[in-house]
């Protein structure tokens, strides 16, 4: 019993101490993603960037992250522009491959999220600012961009909850991020269903916690439009 | 007196369907000018088209001065030839629309003050102070800090007149700003409205109230398959000089 | 002659050096994983539906936490704690009915069963909110209209679910698709697996993984036009919406 106690200790540190770079992971590929997401949906207005954006979004929305990872980290090595170029150290750095693997699969989705709400917005709302004459970017600024959060919350909300649960791939470029750290202790330990579930609780409190923090944001929102 | 509105030949399709066919219309400042006519006779299209929500084909228009920047592209389809030129005619006009349309996302007051601080630059705290004596003149005094989806119909479209009054326009458009409301609703905007015809405002209206169109308008304008069929001062229109086309509208 | 120095379309062809019906096998057996998960996630998520509009409160709840586990945990973990956990678990049940260990369970089963144990978390919500959409005066109509609880669910409910549940099914089966990728890890010569190979085989894993890119991206885009007949059909079939 002392000997079980003891080893979910120290097990339960190993995937704590780990943590950090899963936080770190998700929050900046989060936010690569995001801008990436605002970019393709820009690029759509223009007609030369929409082919492009279009593009972008069928490629990474089609193949599997896990085949991304693996272009990023191994299928780059290969080429020799990138092994022999100034980029080499950071595309040498799995943790940067991971990162940017996940920034070009999670823009695709953000994207669409963003397209989706950008059309929810009721033309009305739109023509109100044209016909007292506000400029486009005012139009952006003052009426699409607040509308466009509100109807895209929800969705965002989800595509953030699976970039968490995603940044456990990782650990197949070697990051030594929660799922990571994990494998590395069932291979030492063969203890498989503890390891587990503590790592599972580690990534439910994770997505549990981003949950709840947006449902409290999307109530203040709307108690913001007197709902 | 000042000319505040001149269109010429003023032509739409959609999808090979002529909408309009060739309209002219001047207004002079004070004008109130009610354009009737059946649903699909083009009148709201026409409306629409004179703060360039919808492009016309073809045709000129003058609002207090500034030219309607129209131009084609290689194609012959229109397009707008300086985003500036336009915006600047729109902040001239402002638009009551049949569904307010007031910001969902913006507090009444916010509502009122994003035009004259967005569009003409105008310092905050005056633009308050106005939108709070114009909350007062169309009875919705006290509701600044209310959202648009806790009043009832009639109110959003007094806040919505409030909001297009806020520029001080030298055009109003108003595009069937009663048919959305509930019948005991209509008479509160219907009051509004002719309260501002009264102090001289230029206002264009297409609507189906009958009785307030005769009663208020300077002018009556009836719109028939894209054309205006007849028009004239209210009393010739519903008297016994009326079109036979415009007699058997009022019949319908 | 090394690997390194045959052109890409040798490598990708039919010849004794290509890895093209290598590839091509390996991309029905991936789709036959997200198939088979989503076959399981069907069946489980129709059960967790059943479970979640249960009125006995027990039940519902434990089908709420099951959905909120799977769906907030990642993929994965699942496929790794059933892959390297199922060995142990069976044994154990072997154990005590008295049989002996009966090894590792087939990779195909164990990847199939994890991606459609979370297929199944997501389908269930599907299944409950094109439930839920049906206005009540649908059934309130048929029933004053005299149909019994079968003829209403066939000629009814059903119609009326199906339609709303199709696009958001489709999307499902795109995630188990890219889901199958991680089957990979149990060693199933699926789609992920076999480019690993060839491309650690031949040294090429820019060639290979883009060629895998490729079939994925047919798998999915054929598919989903495949949904988007479906549904055309089926709208036309639910009364020309």
């Amino acid at each position: 019993m002392n000997e079980e106690i003891a080893f979910l200790t120290v097990t339960g540190l190993a995937i704590v101490r780990a943590l950090p770079v899963t936080v770190v992971l998700a929050l900046t590929s989060a936010l690569g993603a995001s801008a990436v997401a605002v970019a393709l949906v820009a690029a759509q207005a223009t007609r030369v960037g929409r082919p492009l954006a279009q593009v972008w979004i069928f490629v990474f929305r089609g193949t599997p992250l896990l085949l991304q990872m693996f272009m990023v980290y191994y299928g780059l090595a290969a080429v020799g522009p990138i092994r022999h170029g100034l980029l080499w150290p950071l595309f040498r750095d799995p943790l940067f491959c991971a990162f940017a693997a996940m920034t070009c699969c999670c823009s695709a989705y953000i994207a669409e999220v963003l397209r989706a709400a950008w059309q929810a917005i009721p033309p009305g709302q739109v023509e109100a600012a044209q016909a007292c004459g506000m400029s486009r970017w005012t139009r952006v600024r003052r009426v699409i961009a607040p509308q466009m959060l509100r109807l895209a919350l929800p969705a965002y909300g989800n595509e953030l909850v699976m970039l968490i649960k995603s940044t456990s791939l990782a650990s197949t470029i070697t990051v030594l991020d929660v799922t990571g750290v994990a494998q590395t202790l069932i291979a030492h330990s063969y203890r498989t269903l503890e390891v587990f579930c503590l790592a599972a609780a580690v990534y439910l409190g994770l997505t549990a916690g981003l949950t709840a923090l947006l449902r409290r944001i999307e109530r203040n929102l709307e108690r913001g439009t007197g709902r | 007196m000042t000319e505040v509105l001149r269109a010429r030949g003023i032509t739409k399709s959609f999808g090979g369907r002529a909408v309009l066919r060739g309209i002219d219309l001047d207004a002079q400042a004070g004008d109130v000018v009610s354009i009737l006519g059946g649903s699909g006779s083009g009148k709201s299209t026409f409306l629409r088209c004179l703060n360039l929500l919808e492009l016309p084909d073809a045709g000129r228009i003058e609002i207090a001065g500034t030219t309607a920047p129209l131009d084609h592209d290689r194609k012959g389809r229109p397009r707008i030839a300086d985003p500036r030129a336009l915006n600047a005619l729109r902040a001239k006009t402002a638009m009551v629309f049949q569904n307010f349309n007031l910001w969902s996302h913006m507090s009444v007051l916010d509502n009122v003050i994003a035009a004259p601080v967005h569009v003409h630059g105008q310092p905050r705290g005056e633009a308050i102070e106005r939108a709070h004596g114009l909350l007062d003149k169309v009875g919705m005094t006290g509701f600044a800090q209310h959202w648009p989806r806790q009043l009832s119909g009639g109110q959003q479209q007094r806040v919505a007149i409030a909001r297009a009054l806020a520029t001080d326009p030298d055009l109003m458009l108003f595009d069937e700003p009663t048919s959305a409301l509930d019948p005991e609703r209509v008479r509160e905007v219907l009051d509004l409205m002719r309260a501002l015809a009264a102090e001289g405002r230029t206002m264009l209206i297409v609507t189906h109230e009958m009785a307030f169109a005769r009663d208020v308008s300077s002018r009556v304008v009836h719109v028939r398959d894209g054309v205006i069929e007849s028009m004239g001062p209210p009393d010739a229109m519903f008297g016994a000089g009326a079109s036979p086309a415009f007699r058997a509208f009022l019949a319908h | 002659m090394m690997d390194a120095d045959l052109s890409p379309l040798v490598l990708l062809g039919g010849g004794p050096d290509g890895w093209g019906p290598a590839l091509l096998a390996a991309a029905m057996l991936t789709l036959a994983v997200a198939a088979a998960a989503m076959a399981i996630g069907t069946v489980l998520g129709a059960a967790l539906t059943a479970a979640l509009m249960s009125r006995r409160r027990w039940l519902a709840r434990a089908a709420a936490t099951y959905g909120l586990i799977l769906r907030g945990v990642p993929e994965l973990l699942v496929v790794l704690l059933l892959y390297f956990g199922a060995p142990g678990l069976l044994a154990s049940v072997a154990a005590l009915m008295g049989s002996p260990a009966p090894g590792s369970p087939p990779a195909f089963l164990t990847g199939c069963l994890a991606i459609g144990l979370v297929s199944a978390a997501y389908q269930a919500e599907v299944f409950r909110g094109g439930l839920l959409a049906v206005p009540p005066g649908q059934i309130e109509a048929a029933i004053a209209a005299g149909m019994g609880p079968f003829t209403r669910l066939r000629r009814i409910i059903a119609p009326q679910v199906l339609h709303r549940v199709l696009p958001p099914l489709g999307n499902i089966w795109q995630f188990n698709l890219k889901d199958s990728a991680l089957v990979s890890i149990t060693g199933l010569a699926e789609l992920m697996r076999v480019s690993l190979v060839a491309a650690g085989s031949t040294r090429r894993p820019f060639l290979f993984f883009a060629a895998a890119m490729v079939l994925y991206l047919v798998l999915t885009s054929a598919s989903s036009a495949l949904f988007r007949l479906v549904e055309t059909r089926g709208q036309r079939w639910a009364g020309g919406r």
